[in-house]
């Protein structure tokens, strides 16, 4: 085979990635953040296809489609960036007769404090942050004081972020998440960097293979990462959400302003929504969704998972990350360099 | 033949002119404005973003970055000229043992780094072996400390040393060692009085491409150091990520590079021809 003939396959195989016919949605997304029948099944039913793209962290997200002509159609931020990006006109109006299926959205989530009106986003699921343990510990953690514990050194995990890191801290001292008080926020950095000498490591989600291989006793994890660890060692890693409080989150699907397709974003949007559809995407990610339609048709044993629809009581404790000010994201910033390099 | 040398740096030119220089300008711009709120940068102009840098805090991670690389570079060449010395001394294998050296670039950096990861793990091969044969009573922590991070910066930099060295060492006439041997250099004399120091303008290029690239590397500290350290190369992407401070970060990469140009500019300078 010459160099030509192997350069000439290689132009016939571009030309088998061209299809032809049909408008093209380009999804902005967490990576995997749908099921894998998702999106195929979305371009069959409506001829089209989609460009899914993925972001590794809501920051980068917004990075990329501040410009306003980042050829994106729909992506799912946070809450806590719902507020932000439409107060940079970031965000389409939603036209709600184009979604009938907003009807399937859980009671709270019909009227989200980041969005009352449902005007430009539609909440898709929700995480929450708390401890993953070993099951075989006594006794077993039920607070993130119990984190500062000498019995966790060098087998204890905080998340590599500044905002869970700092806000479990704030927690402990029965401060508020969120805050940007300075005094709270240095009381705050001296307890991280207590907890810092016991610490293995601050690290996010590819801390699960060491918790299912009994290398760590607890780490602080997001709960859907936890949830597969519990999937890989059934009987020997728990959950619990920490009795000082924890934080939740949920993203929601939205449409760019800068959209030239509105009508087929508003499409995929109610295709989303739809009870089977997001009850499939539910079950594949380990996550609640905000859809009481969809939770009703999902798999018994997620229907009622306890962990992932967790009773009143302990979401009475629950707080919403929310985004922060300037000077406060400067001030949170300064102190997590403090306590890394501690 | 003088304009064909003019084409000749046209498409490097390009090249750095559009996707090196103009970023740079960019990078420099947003170093003087004032951070956004959500990011992103405003006006006004200001100095603040380099009066923040006077910070204590900043530089000792300066410094704490420039001993690991200097550390991790001082390891390369201990490792990587010896073995550009057995490559270049190899006859007909140079080309098999060069490939070997080159090979492990076919996969991602970062594939290569997590597959550290399960090596130096508690239950990882590492211990496991060593807890089999008896010689430990428990797991060593490897993961997750300094010295898994000099081990994955020398682990991922050592070719960028072992080449250099290497092409200088090929080009070294044997007639030169031949003739220390005759006139009675013992074999460390002529290594270190002749092989060395003809070998330098490599040992050197090999220690600035693996030191530069050591002090701006921000994966191998987070999967290999556990995130217990801060290094610039971290302390940047913060900035631009979770900090938001777009201003504030432009303005620590470009006095990291001011940084390195002061470090090396005695050492270009050195060597005739350089600069």
């Amino acid at each position: 085979m010459t160099r030509r003939t192997v350069f000439l396959m290689g132009v016939a195989g571009l030309a088998g990635c061209y299809r032809p016919g049909g408008q093209r949605l380009n999804v902005f997304n967490w990576p995997e953040y749908v099921a894998p029948d998702t999106i195929p099944n979305f371009e069959r039913e409506f001829g089209v296809r989609v460009r899914y793209g993925t972001y590794e962290s809501l920051e980068e997200m917004l990075a990329r489609v501040m410009t306003g002509n980042s050829g994106w159609d729909v992506a799912f931020p946070a809450n806590y960036f719902i507020g932000p990006m439409r107060h940079l006109d970031l965000l389409a109006p939603l036209d709600h007769r184009r979604i009938p299926n907003l009807k399937n959205l859980d009671a709270p989530y019909q009227r989200p404090h980041w969005d009352p009106e449902l005007q430009t986003c539609v909440p898709y699921m929700w995480g929450a942050t708390g401890i993953v343990y070993q099951a075989s510990l006594r006794p077993e953690p039920v607070a993130w004081a119990d984190l500062w514990e000498a019995r966790f050194r060098n087998r204890l995990t905080m998340l590599d972020d500044p905002a869970e890191v700092i806000d479990a801290a704030l927690l402990k001292l029965g401060y508020p998440m969120n805050s940007e008080d300075p005094r709270q926020l240095a009381a705050a950095k001296r307890e991280a960097e207590a907890q810092k000498p016991l610490l293995r490591a601050y690290v996010s989600e590819i801390v699960r293979d060491q918790l299912v291989a009994g290398e760590l006793l607890a780490s602080q994890l997001w709960r859907t990462t936890a949830m597969r660890a519990m999937e890989a060692a059934p009987d020997r890693l728990r959950f619990v959400y920490p009795k000082e409080g924890f934080p939740i989150y949920a993203d929601n699907l939205v449409i760019l302003r800068e959209s030239k397709r509105q009508e087929l974003a508003h499409a995929f949007i109610n295709y989303i929504m739809r009870p089977a559809v997001a009850a499939k995407i539910s079950e594949t990610k380990l996550e609640a969704t905000c859809n009481a339609a969809a939770r009703a048709v999902s798999r018994e044993d997620i229907r009622n998972h306890p962990i992932l629809y967790p009773e009143e009581a302990t979401m009475a404790r629950a707080q919403w990350f929310e985004p922060l000010s300037g000077t406060g994201q400067r001030l949170r910033d300064r102190i997590w360099t403090e306590i890394k390099s501690s | 033949m003088t304009r064909l040398r003019w084409w000749c740096l046209s498409p490097a030119g390009l090249l750095l002119g559009l996707l090196f220089l103009v970023p740079l300008g960019i990078v420099a711009r947003y170093s003087f404005l004032t951070r956004g709120p959500y990011g992103g940068v405003e006006l006004p102009y200001s100095l603040e973003n380099y009066k923040l840098l006077a910070d204590p805090l900043y530089l000792a991670i300066f410094v704490r970055s420039i001993g690991y690389a200097g550390l991790a570079t001082a390891l390369c060449v201990a490792a990587g000229f010896p073995l550009a010395l057995f490559i270049a001394r190899s006859g007909r294998r140079r080309s098999l043992y060069l490939a070997l050296v080159v090979v492990p670039f076919w996969t991602s950096f970062l594939v290569r780094t997590y597959a550290w990861m399960f090596l130096l793990r508690d239950t990882g091969l590492i211990n496991t072996a060593l807890l089999r044969m008896g010689l430990i009573g428990e797991p060593l922590q490897l993961l997750y400390t300094p010295f898994a991070v000099i081990l994955g910066l020398v682990y991922g930099f050592l070719p960028f040393m072992i080449l250099p060295i290497y092409a200088t060492l090929e080009r070294l006439d044997p007639a030169l060692v031949e003739a220390a041997a005759d006139l009675g250099a013992r074999p460390m004399d002529t290594l270190f009085r002749v092989i060395v120091p003809l070998a330098s303008p490599g040992i050197l290029a090999g220690s600035l491409l693996v030191f530069i690239s050591c002090l701006g590397s921000y994966l191998t500290p987070d999967l290999l150091g556990g995130g217990k350290t801060i290094m610039i190369g971290n302390l940047v992407q913060n900035q631009f990520t979770a900090a938001r401070d777009w201003p504030f970060g432009a303005a620590l990469s470009l006095v990291l590079m001011a940084t390195i140009l002061l470090l090396l500019l005695p050492l270009l300078r050195r060597k005739e021809g350089l600069l």
